[in-house]
């Protein structure tokens, strides 16, 4: 770990192995670490109140990104010149572009 | 980068061709006109012209410059339906020429920034999270609504941060996928995707402060 996360992690006053949860909390989150790494943080967290804390911010703050995606569906005048386009270049399926709006 | 025990996936995206169009030729051609092209083609490629809009959307953040992209991008991949692989992940071929063509029409805002070190960024995000802990701000996501705040932030965002929050966080992608999509190492994505994070989450701690939201333990 470099110099100044140390410090970061000094002044927070957390242990090594919160400051696993630290680095890699994002990874776990994102289902993105070995199982081996899931499990052991997944051990920390449910004993460590501070990091449970930590855990539940950043859930809170992915599940809040994750809200972002609304059902925009492409426009009806983009379906029009898209079907244009296709079939003026022989595609035999332009019709369906306008049909699925 | 991560520990053996943390290893996260950390192989090179694929690579492109000229025309921006992932690498895997030859697989599946067809000549021009072809009806089978245009059952494929309709069957693998069109279920996805909202997805393919959304994403354009959120990289052009202008509804006009939004219908280019996707216009052109579904007239690139019809064109070069020969490169697309059967069987493999349609949707993120397309992700894939559709963040082509929008850089191609930015070249100025190419990205620039190549930041391996992401784990910087999540402890920094724990120093984010200790200030709003400081100032009884650590439920803002949980008691706020801040979807517009966020939306805007993340259309604040620069490149190549944008993207991977987008893809990832957004679209749901694995890192895998958005280091296709994005054309660079999953390593990248990684510390692109926490700069991102991190720069959302300091900006939204600014956003309530701003709007004066009371603390937890002031209610």
């Amino acid at each position: 770990m470099s110099a100044p996360a140390r410090v970061q992690l000094e002044a927070m006053g957390l242990s090594s192995t919160c400051a696993d949860v630290l680095r890699h909390l994002w990874d776990y989150l994102d289902d993105e670490i070995t199982p081996e790494g899931a499990g052991r943080l997944r051990a920390h967290i449910a004993a460590c109140p501070k990091c449970q804390s930590y855990e539940l911010y950043q859930s809170c703050f992915l599940e809040a990104v994750k809200k972002l995606r609304v059902d925009l569906g492409a426009p009806n005048a983009l379906r029009d010149k898209l079907a244009e386009g296709l079939k003026g270049q022989g595609c035999g399926c332009w019709e369906k572009v306008r049909s699925d709006r | 980068m991560t520990t053996a025990s943390f290893a996260t996936h950390d192989e090179p995206g694929l690579e492109s061709d000229a025309s921006g169009v992932a690498l895997g030729a030859g697989r599946n051609q067809i000549s021009a006109g072809d009806p089978e092209r245009d059952i494929a083609f309709e069957r693998d490629a069109l279920p996805w012209l909202d997805d393919v809009y959304r994403f354009a959307l959120s990289l052009t953040r202008d509804e006009a410059d939004a219908d280019d992209v996707v216009q052109e991008t579904y007239l690139r991949a019809y064109r070069s339906w020969h490169t697309f692989i059967p069987g493999t992940d349609c949707r993120r071929w397309l992700f894939t020429i559709c963040r082509n063509v929008f850089l191609r029409s930015r070249e100025r805002q190419r990205p620039t920034v190549d930041l391996e070190d992401g784990e910087q960024d999540a402890v920094a995000a724990g120093s984010v999270y200790a200030a709003a802990r400081e100032r009884g701000y650590d439920d803002i996501y949980a008691r706020l609504d801040l979807a517009p705040a966020l939306r805007d932030a993340i259309d604040e965002l620069s490149e190549p941060f944008r993207s991977a929050v987008i893809l990832v966080d957004v679209e749901d992608m694995t890192y895998e996928s958005a280091a296709e999509v994005m054309g660079v190492p999953i390593g990248t994505v990684r510390s692109r995707l926490f700069r991102g994070r991190r720069l959302l989450q300091e900006k939204l701690l600014t956003v309530a402060e701003d709007l004066g939201f009371t603390p937890a333990g002031a209610r």
